[in-house]
């Protein structure tokens, strides 16, 4: 009856999640505002620019209500920007930083982070899909599509490649920091990820054990006592 | 601030805003935000609210409360929702049509992550059983409900097919006797991936050889053992991605 899927998102899940992201869109219709199940959308007056959900946007475009802006760091000089923090030697351990994250009480879906007045430096949480969406659904409104395609494609492997080399510190307790890093990319390398920290875990689980029965027994009673201890009883034995 | 091209002053541009999104400012620009924020209508933070639980569920090894009153009001917006949408259907103009087809879609999507929601859950459920029959309260009465009746009709079919040839110490399937327990809890330590929304303080990461400590600010992004943060989603600072 339930799907046994392993936990975490599959990469179909974060694309559906990712529609839910805003989009500046340019209107070529009217349309009255909307009183969504996920709350109410503004009305679409040409030619005044409005956030909506991508999933709604990409529904104006195919059917040629709309046209989509695509935002700010989705363009050529933005993505050489970048691509060219990320390959530079002396950041080999840090991902572009994503975007200042919006106060407290939002989180991502439904934040700014994709319509025109996101920021212009940093990747957002959905960049590779969103990216791969506007590319293929919305070729018209990009002005250099070709290159944008292939800075796309530079900058995935870029940040795959550092992903990969991370995986040398993975260790039996976690606790790795990884800021920056997108949502796809996570949803690739979960399984892989996941697996290695259990693995090393179970491998690791009697040396842990023992190592936090010492600890306890030495808090107890002491340090440095208890072999003794141990010692002497089976002495009396 | 102007992000240049040039490597060397990248990486200290990176490191001011590093710095100076900390401390003082990111408060300031928080009460400032809450101030003079348009409201989020209830609605969208419901969505939100539901996208969230949607995936720390999906993600979590364990079962998360069962939030009872959020899914009641998308319950009833739904039914509310689709009752408006059999009411549009009936006359048929042009752009009456467009805004049917546009509500339609979203009323498929919203009935997917909530449909998502509950399998996850279910998923969890049947995985761990015996687990969960001790801790009726993070299910909802429905899911207590098919716990209880999938379990008899289980032990039912399990004592007709070969548990009554059993000897009768041995017929138990939730046996904790003799110092291990038949019942299998989730396992409570896989590496979740997590993002920090509030500072958090100072939480131990168990390791092999060692136990260090990792400092959980807000914009941070780990991959961690369950158990390590389980508290701090629990309180909302941090959330599953």
């Amino acid at each position: 009856m339930a799907p046994p899927l392993p936990p975490g998102l599959t990469p179909s899940e974060v694309g559906f999640l990712c529609e839910m992201e805003h989009v500046t869109v340019i209107p070529r219709q009217t349309l009255d505002g909307l009183e969504l199940l996920g709350g109410p959308t503004g009305a679409l007056k040409p030619p005044f620019p409005t956030p909506l959900p991508l999933w709604l946007a990409l529904l104006l475009k195919k059917q040629r209500r709309a046209n989509i802006t695509p935002p700010p760091w989705l363009s050529v000089e933005a993505l050489t920007q970048i691509l060219d923090f990320e390959t530079d030697e002396r950041t080999a351990e840090l991902f572009s930083p994503s975007p200042n994250l919006p106060p407290a009480t939002t989180s991502a879906p439904l934040g700014d982070a994709a319509t025109a007045r996101a920021q212009a430096d940093a990747l957002p949480y959905h960049w590779l899909e969103i990216g791969h969406l506007l590319i293929t659904h919305a070729a018209d409104d990009f002005d250099d599509l070709d290159a944008v395609r292939k800075l796309l494609r530079d900058l995935r492997e870029v940040r795959m490649s550092k992903l990969r080399k991370g995986f040398e510190v993975l260790d039996a307790g976690g606790g790795v920091k990884m800021n920056g890093v997108g949502g796809m990319e996570i949803a690739e390398v979960r399984g892989f990820v996941g697996g290695v920290v259990d693995g090393l875990r179970r491998l690791n689980r009697s040396r842990e054990e023992s190592r936090k029965e010492r600890e306890t027994e030495e808090r107890e009673n002491g340090l440095g006592s208890s072999s003794y201890r141990d010692d002497e009883d089976e002495d009396m034995l | 601030m102007e992000f240049n091209a040039s490597p060397s002053r990248a990486s200290t541009l990176f490191k001011i805003r590093v710095r100076s999104g900390q401390g003082m400012d990111d408060d300031i620009a928080d009460i400032l935000a809450s101030v003079s924020a348009p409201p989020i209508s209830q609605r969208t933070l419901d969505l939100q609210a539901l996208t969230r639980a949607w995936v720390a569920e999906r993600t979590a090894p364990e079962l998360l409360p069962y939030p009872t009153e959020l899914v009641e009001r998308v319950m009833e917006r739904l039914g509310k929702q689709i009752s408006n949408i059999e009411d549009m259907t009936g006359p048929m103009d042009p752009q009456a049509n467009f805004t049917l087809v546009i509500l339609q879609t979203e009323l498929e999507r919203y009935k997917f992550l909530v449909r998502s929601f509950l399998r996850a859950r279910i998923a969890k459920v049947d995985a761990y059983p015996h687990h969960y029959l001790t801790l009726p309260e993070t299910l909802s009465p429905l899911e207590r409900q098919y716990l209880a009746s999938h379990q008899a009709l289980l032990s039912n079919h399990y004592s007709t097919s070969f548990l009554s040839a059993f000897p009768t110490n041995l017929q138990k399937l939730d046996d904790t006797a003799g110092g291990i327990s038949m019942v299998d809890k989730p396992d409570e330590d896989t590496a979740v991936f997590c993002r920090v929304l509030r500072d958090a303080g100072k939480v131990e990461i168990q390791g092999p050889s060692q136990v260090s400590e990792a400092e959980l600010t807000r914009g941070d992004v780990w991959v961690m053992r369950w158990s390590t943060v389980k508290e701090a989603v629990r309180r909302g600072d941090v959330e599953l991605i």
